[in-house]
Parts: C-alpha cells; structure tokens; sequence
C-alpha cells in the first residue's frame, strides 16, 4: 500500500471518528439533555441553536484533531527518522551498507531500496579505486626496484665519475628510495582499508615496549639536543600485535624529534584509567595550527612546518598511525597551541583480565 | 659459490646475476616456479634467489615443495607486496630470509653471503674479537681487560655484529635481528645506535674493530 493511500485512509478513519463524535454530542445536547431537563422541571436555558452547536465543535474536535494529527505525523516521521539515522551511520569504511526496509511495501520501503542500491554501486567504486591502488603500487615495485639497480650500479663504478655526477646520482638514489617508501605506505593503507591486514591479537606488556622506544627516542634526539623524559610507565596489558605498536610508538616519538626545536624536549608516558592504556607524547615543536588539527590523521596532509623546514616525511606516517590504533579499537588526537607544544594522546583498550 | 636466480622479470633477474658474479658468484637464471623446483632438486646450489611471483608456480609453493622433499637449499625470497604477513608466511614455508622489493643490491648481496655461510654457525656463549670479550650468559663486554657499560638495546647490536664477524651487516638486516622490526622504520637509529657503540668499544684503542662499508651497512673486523 502506498504512503499516500495509507495516509488518505488514516485521515478518512479521523474525519469518521471525529463525525461520530460530533454526532453524539450533538444527540447530548440537543436530544438528551432537553429531555432530563424536561423531565427534572429544569427551564430551559436561553441558550441559541448556533452556541450550542459551537460548543459541541469545541469540546470535541480541539483533542481529536490534536490525538490524530500526532498519530498520523508520527507513523510518516517515525519511518522517516530510521532512515536518516541509518544514513548518518554510513561511513566509506562500512560500504556497502543496508538501512534495513521498514516493511511497508511503501514509498518509504523504495526510498531504502534505491538508497541501498546507492551504497552498494559506492562501495563498488571505492572498491576498485583500491584495487587500482593496489595494482599500481604492485606494479611500480618492479620498475622501482630496476631504477635502484641502474643507479646504484653506475655509482659502483664510480671512479670514471665526475662529483657532480655522483652528487647528482646520490640524489637520484635518494629520491627513488622516497618513492618507494611512499609506495610501500600507500600499499599499506589500501591493504588497511581493504581489510586485507591482519594483525595478531597477542597480550603484550606495553610498559615494556614504552621503555624500549624511550631508550629509542633518547638516542634520537641527541644530535639535536632533544630532552627525552619518561613521565610515568603505569603496567599496562594490551592484546595486540607487538611490531604494529612499536611502529606506532617509534612513528610518533620519531615525529616528536624531528617536529622539534634545537634543545627542546620531549615527554613520553604510559598511563592506565579507567579500563584504558594511555599514551601520551609530548614535544615543544612549532605546533599545528588549530584549523591543520583534525585534519593532521589524514593522507598526505603535511603542516606547514614540514613544508617550509623541508623535514622529509612521506605525509603518510600518521595515517599510518591512526591506522593501527584503530584497529587495535583504540583512538588517537592531537592537541597543540602553536610555539609552544604538541600533545599526541593514544588510548588502547586494556586486555580483559583474567 | 653457486647460487640460482629465479625471476620472471628479466631485467631484475639479469641485475641480480650480474651483481652477484662481481662478487664472484657463478650464477643461473631461470623464470619459471616448475623449472626451477626441478633445477634446485638436480643440481646442488649453494644459495637460490626465489621471487614470490612467478609463471607457473609460485615461489612460496616451491619452497614447500623442496621442504617437503627433504632439500634444505638456502632460499632468500623476494617479494614486491612486502608485508609483515607474507614475510611470516614465507619463513613458515621453509624460506631462510625475506626481502621485500625494492631493495638494494647491496642488501640482497649481504644477505646471499650469509645465506651461503649457514649451517656451520654454533651458538658460542663467549664471542672474542680480538681483545673483546662478549660473554651472552653474564652479559658483560670487556676490551683489553676494562669493562665496559652496555645498554640492553647495544649488547644486543654488539651481540649480532659480533656473531656476523667478518660479513656485512646492513641497517634493514640490523633492525630485523636486533630490533625485530620488520618494517621500515624511516629513521637513522641503526646508524645512530652504532656510532655510539663504536665510540664505547674503539675509543682509545688503535686498532679499530668497526668499519662502516659506504653505501651497505656495518661490519667487525680486525683488521684496518
């Protein structure tokens, strides 16, 4: 049945419900009441035929429209409403997803269905625009791989060179081997968003993993002069994949070197709240403007700072980071106030305890 | 030593020979997963060079197949996909070492090295070089009689360079062993890491027991 057929039908059923309605007042009072009046010797009011007749209509049709017109909007917005919430759930990484028919057969039940054709001819594009990364990533190993070789063969037989020419070969070298660190990311991601990595789910002692990335980051930050404190290391049990977290953790103590100034400092902590594991990196670099900020986890967004001080970064680093910890069930942010300082939070869920 | 490369693009193959009979390796080519299964199960090699992606079958599955047939050639895989996951799966199916493509030649020629070298390794719990002393079990280092501070991060470094004696370490194959990472990294800790070592062991001494190799990686030695 149609929306606009079930709604006629739902508004006849009213304008008969409410007819009725009329009718036995109008019977109360101008059959019934006259006659107990009547009957109990009561005078008859001075009352008009038109008054008594308004008085019926107020009475009865005020709470019968309101009662009814609330029914009929709520069975249309209802409906509605479902809808849209579904909507709001979609997301490019649940495609294709299916808002669920409300039954109907109606107008409603269409607008799923075109809806859900929607997301699944979407989820078929965002599908082969991954596997066209992929291909392409694949594919561009092999002549990356043989762009190496040249280079780093004719630098082998260096003595017949030039410095120039070998200053020009280093160069070339170095700027394949940013390429290929570039593909090697971008394959990652796509593998990510394709659901094609799988991590391990082992319990892991994140405390001590902390510590070794401190050890990491002190050694780092020496040629810059870089303070490396290790501001707490609660004992913190996670189930996870040991070589994606200490990627993390090197990842984001790596960035807080390198987004530094000369003599800076760095603070790094491990914390355990409320059921969480809290990771929390700090430096004193630049910073990130606060429009840059919600934006920083995205691919191949780079501040400002990278851009000018030429800091070299494939802009895919905290993509990659975001990344793991999502699919660890965890969430990361960034909070910083420019010329002063930058704060990366992680929280990762505590394993269950025994 | 002789050490078969088996790879269906050309080029990459015919690079690889060519690198490794500078080394003075003697070296086949072959682009075929059938053809070499066959060849490594007829003549002995020293060492094979097995890229994943092959016509016919595959280089993980051919690496089953030897294992399976009781042939324990050292195989490094290569691979242009990369993954922690198809490095595991690799090992699992009986491969000595994994190298993701791109990767340098140096790399690959440090890696054929050992390869070629396995299976007289033991396990010594005391490792001298020169007038070091490395013992694992106390975990103490020593130069000339002195003792000398060690972090856990740099025994481990000093540990595996001190085992690779002799052969080129490069940085991947450092963070591999030492670190366990199995993934780039993106940053100079190896070359930080060892430079501080160096200073720890070959400060004041004459006769220098680290040398960097330009463009390759690390190795002990001694000798100048």
């Amino acid at each position: 049945m149609t929306l606009r057929s079930r709604l006629a039908l739902r508004f006849g059923a009213m304008i008969t419900a409410c007819l009725a309605l009329l009718g036995g007042l109008a019977y109360h009072e101008f059959v019934t009441e006259p006659a107990q009046r009547k009957a109990l010797g009561i005078p008859e009011l001075p009352e008009t035929f038109w008054g008594e007749y308004a008085e019926v209509f107020f009475y009865g049709m005020i709470p019968l429209v309101l009662a009814a017109g609330w029914w009929i909007i709520r069975r249309v917005i209802d409906p509605i409403a479902l809808l849209a919430q579904s909507i709001e759930r979609i997301q490019a990484e649940n495609l294709p997803y299916s808002v669920p028919r409300t039954g109907g057969g109606d107008e409603l039940d269409r607008l799923t269905d075109s809806f859900n054709a929607l997301t699944a001819r979407l989820a078929g594009s965002f599908g082969q625009i991954r596997e066209f990364t992929l291909h392409a990533s694949h594919e561009l190993k092999t002549p990356l791989t043989i762009m190496r070789f040249q280079l780093e063969t004719k630098l082998d037989e260096g003595k017949n060179l030039s410095p120039e020419e070998v200053e020009w070969l280093e160069c070339e070298l170095h700027e394949v081997q940013r390429l290929s660190k570039i593909v090697d990311s971008l394959t990652l991601l796509t593998k990510a968003d394709a659901g094609l990595m799988k991590l391990e789910q082992k319990p892991l002692a994140l405390g001590d993993l902390v510590r070794e990335c401190f050890e990491d980051a002190q050694i780092l930050a020496e040629p810059q002069e870089v303070q490396v404190t290790l501001a707490g290391c609660d004992a913190a049990q996670v189930l996870g994949d040991g070589d994606r977290l200490r990627q993390l953790l090197l990842n984001l103590t790596d960035n807080a070197v390198k987004y530094n100034r000369p003599g800076g400092a760095v603070s790094l902590a491990l914390r355990s709240r409320d059921g969480q594991a809290e990771i929390e990196v700090t430096n004193t670099g630049e910073g990130v403007p606060a429009e840059l900020q919600p934006r920083v986890f995205e691919r191949f967004i780079r501040g400002t700072e990278a851009r000018s001080r030429a800091i070299e970064g494939s802009g895919l680093g905290l993509s990659i980071c975001r990344w793991i910890v999502q699919a660890h069930g965890g969430t990361i942010q960034m909070t910083s106030q420019v010329g002063q300082s930058t704060t990366v939070l992680v929280r990762l869920p505590l394993a269950p305890a025994h | 030593m002789h050490v078969l490369i088996v790879d269906d693009d050309r080029r990459t193959a015919g690079f690889i020979s060519k690198a490794l009979k500078q080394e003075g390796c003697a070296t086949e080519v072959l682009h075929d997963g059938d053809e070499a299964l066959d060849a490594i199960l007829a003549v002995p090699f020293d060492a094979v060079v097995l890229d994943i992606m092959l016509a016919g079958r595959d280089g993980l599955s051919v690496v089953r197949q030897l294992r399976a047939k009781g042939n324990h050639t050292p195989v490094l895989l290569l691979s242009a996909r990369g993954e922690v996951n198809e490095r595991v799966e690799g090992l699992n199916a009986g491969a000595d070492d994994y190298l993701p493509k791109p990767f340098a030649l140096a790399e690959l020629l440090a890696r054929v090295r050992i390869l070629g070298r396995r299976g007289g390794e033991t396990k010594h719990a005391v490792l001298r070089l020169a007038d070091l002393v490395l013992d694992t079990s106390a975990r103490t280092a020593q130069r000339g009689g002195r003792k000398i501070e060690l972090t856990t991060r740099e025994f481990r470094l000093l540990e595996y360079l001190m085992r690779s004696a002799g052969r080129v370490c490069t940085r991947m194959m450092i963070f591999e062993q030492v670190w366990e990472y199995h993934f780039d990294p993106g940053s100079n800790l190896v070359d930080v890491y060892v430079r501080k070592l160096r200073d720890k062991i070959d400060e004041g001494f004459e006769r220098k027991l680290f040398h960097s190799v330009r463009g390759e990686g690390y190795v002990m030695k001694d000798s100048p």
